[in-house]
């Protein structure tokens, strides 16, 4: 037997649907045949009557409803048929879901799905990642798993969380990555992974880019230069202790990202380490995001638009030649 | 202020020999101006009429700042192919090469509007690809294009050696394999790692403490000069006096004496400022065991070498027991070194860091030495004395009238 990535969040649903009465599923086209834009929730309207629900086409109204819900003690999982889509939802999210604890003192459970990042052909609207600007505000937890373990157990966690938990699911990873079963362990969220140690150069990524990180490390290791790979995990809590202790190891830093180049999440890991780990650096830190421009349609563009095995690589050589 | 040497950065106006109105002709010397090297004449750049001096005697300016303005006909101008200097640069950091992260190249687009901007971000770094140096001559401060070279040390490195109490002079055995041959942290912890198999012991703290005085001292251009001197004199006077000097003793006592005649010899440079001492006191370096102690002969200016000779035979004693205390080694403002002792000749001994001066002895010899007055080599005890000197304080000429005068002193020694 084996689970694709996409699998693991519906088996994580299912779970969760079938464990606790409070957990109901909100979002566009998920109940009924069509089972959502990615087939997510497929099948799980039948199996849980009334509880996976189709809404109107309003991100703005999907989030009220959902922090609403969350009010009166229930767990809901909104669903966003594209991350890009849920800047329609940001009052919603940043200003409503994310101060709520704070200005009352109620939680505010819900998590929002998010399914993020570019596949080829998906143009600029249908490919963004856009955990950077969730984190950048406080109230809020931002994930996004790279792995059909992280995406099953980050899932359960990320519903049990009393705050609002931004749940960014990879769609390139949807059907390329498969795992032999489902996890029995797991790693908690705001704690990140070294998925390949190594002792030349550190490269701090998440989400996809894990993988084209891993490639560029399987690469390197032939030559005899062995890169560590960080997988974050958890943007927000960011674990900067695991990646403090990592560039500790290597004294190189490299952070791939797949969002724009300003500010975001690569930004905040070296502004990290050079703050607190100024000391550990033996070259100037140094990062790779996609560029500064809307996501392009055409398969090759959007090919060169992200960081991919080969500038990273590239990126990495000039870092270790320092 | 223009270029009046290839090293020149600014000058001092020394003169100013023109009034504003005057009528001046081209090539003309208008300002006096004094560099680190030499006074030198501004002239004028054609014919014409001053019209405005901005510059004042005792400014120190740039080369290139407006001293003044002649007002010149066209045809003059012209001729001369002055014309008013450029405004700075506006837009300075578009300037600065090598900005690869943050360097993404804005390129206004030709369509439309014009108004969006195109990024190409894998514009590669324009550095390193020429040997020469460029200088901004915009006269904003230039931006280094990236932390290369074999001095950088990375913050790694900087953090490491500080932990470990090292010095960039203990580096020194590492050849560096990061960019341009510099020291990465693997390489020091390679390095360290190897001397970690090999015998070591923790040094005593007298070899420490010498070791960190001659580090500090090296950091500045120190310069050694010699001659011969015929120590047959002193070896009569000495042999004369009871209790009985030794040749370093002479030596230091004429240096002491030489020093109150040429004060500024002995003079520490310390930023912009010669700083002289009030009193010449004079330290002598003594071999004791792993290493060596410099006790301080106070006044030895205005003590004659008879009523010195105890108290120097005391603090070499001292010296030797390492029983010196703090006062006495402190304050020195030159030292003597008889590396004649060791049956050397000739030295470049390092002054001690905070003293600009250390008079070196060698070891006496008998040496055929020309006579004119008799025509013909005769024995004489010859010996090399050395001076070493902070070239930022002496020069040669300072240091060799020092020296002679010693010689001078020497010769007559029943005089000290």
């Amino acid at each position: 037997m084996s689970v694709t990535y996409l699998e693991a969040i519906r088996e994580a649903q299912t779970k969760l649907l079938r464990d606790d009465d409070r957990v109901f599923i909100y979002g566009q086209d998920i109940a009924g045949k069509f089972g959502g834009a990615f087939k997510a929730t497929k099948g799980l309207a039948e199996q849980f009557p009334g509880r996976v629900l189709n809404t109107p086409i309003s991100e703005d109204a999907m989030v009220g409803t959902a922090i609403g819900a969350a009010m009166e003690g229930m767990r809901p999982i909104v669903e966003m048929q594209f991350a890009d889509f849920s800047s329609i939802a940001l009052n919603q999210i940043l200003n409503n879901a994310g101060t709520q604890y704070w200005r009352t003192n109620t939680s505010c459970s819900i998590t929002v799905r998010l399914p993020s990042g570019g596949t080829k052909g998906s143009g600029p609207f249908h490919s963004q990642s856009m955990e950077g600007i969730y984190s950048h505000y406080p109230g809020l937890v931002v994930v996004t798993p790279a792995t059909v373990e992280d995406a099953y157990t980050m899932l359960i966690d990320a519903v049990a969380i009393d705050d609002p938990v931004i749940y960014c699911e990879h769609k390139y990873l949807y059907y390329h990555l498969k795992a032999e079963a489902l996890p029995t362990e797991k790693l908690p969220i705001g704690k990140a992974r070294v998925v390949r140690p190594g002792r030349d150069l550190s490269i701090v990524t998440n989400s996809a880019m894990v993988h084209e990180a891993l490639a560029v490390a399987q690469q390197f290791s032939a030559e005899g230069i062995e890169i560590e790979v960080v997988d974050l995990r958890s943007i927000k809590p960011l674990d900067t202790e695991t990646v403090l202790a990592s560039v500790a190891r290597t004294g190189k830093l490299l952070c791939v990202g797949e969002a724009f180049p300003w500010g975001g999440v690569t930004a905040e890991v070296i502004a990290r380490v050079t703050t607190e780990g100024f000391h550990l650096l033996d070259a100037a830190p140094a990062r790779i995001n996609a560029k500064d421009t809307p996501i392009p349609y055409h398969p090759n563009l959007w090919t060169e638009h992200r960081p991919n095995a080969k500038t990273i690589a590239a990126k990495a050589r000039q870092v270790l030649a320092e | 202020m223009p270029q009046l040497g290839e090293s020149m950065a600014e000058a001092t106006i020394v003169a100013i020999k023109v009034q504003p109105g005057e009528k001046v002709s081209a090539d003309q010397e208008i300002i006096e101006v004094e560099t680190d090297k030499a006074v030198m004449g501004v002239t004028t750049p054609c014919a014409g009429e001053i019209a405005k001096i901005d510059a004042e005697v005792k400014g120190t300016y740039a080369v290139g700042a407006i001293l003044g303005y002649v007002e010149a006909s066209d045809a003059d101008a012209a001729r001369f192919q002055k014309r008013a200097p450029q405004p700075p640069k506006g837009d300075v950091a578009k300037e600065i090469p090598g900005r690869e992260e943050e360097s993404a190249k804005a390129v206004p687009t030709q369509n439309g509007s014009g108004s969006h901007f195109q990024v190409d971000e894998t514009a590669l770094p324009s550095v390193a690809t020429g040997s020469h140096f460029q200088v901004d001559q915009s006269g904003v401060l230039p931006v280094p294009a990236g932390t290369k070279g074999a001095g950088y040390l990375s913050p790694r490195v900087r953090a490491r050696m500080a932990e470990l109490q090292l010095t960039q002079a203990d580096l020194a055995g590492i050849a560096g394999t990061g960019n341009a041959g510099r020291v990465t942290i693997k390489d020091l912890e390679t390095f360290l790692g190897g001397i970690e198999g090999q015998t070591a012991e923790k040094p005593s703290a007298i070899r420490t403490g010498v070791a960190d005085a001659m580090r500090r001292s090296w950091t500045r251009p120190l310069a050694t000069v010699g001659v011969s001197v015929c120590l047959d004199p002193v070896l009569q006077d000495r042999a004369k006096r009871d209790p009985k000097p030794g040749p370093a003793l002479y030596a230091l006592r004429a240096l002491a004496v030489a020093l109150a005649e040429q004060p500024n010899a002995a003079a520490r440079l310390i930023g912009g400022r010669a700083i002289r001492s009030e009193s010449i006191d004079v330290g002598v370096a003594v071999e004791a065991q792993d290493g060596i102690m410099v006790p301080v002969v106070r006044d030895a200016d205005k003590t004659s070498l008879a009523d010195l000779t105890t108290r120097y035979a005391e603090l070499v004693d001292l010296a030797r027991r390492r029983r010196l205390t703090t006062e006495q080694t402190a304050g020195g403002i030159a030292s003597v070194s008889n590396f004649g002792t060791f049956g050397l000749d000739w030295g470049t001994p390092i002054p001690l860091p905070d003293q600009t001066l250390l008079l070196g002895l060698g070891a006496g010899k008998k040496a055929p030495v020309w006579s004119e007055e008799k025509q013909q080599f005769l024995p004489a005890t010859q010996a090399e004395l050395t001076l070493s000197f902070d070239h930022r304080s002496l020069d040669g000429g300072g240091a060799g009238r020092l020296l002679q005068r010693i010689v001078e002193l020497l010769a007559d020694p029943s005089k000290l």
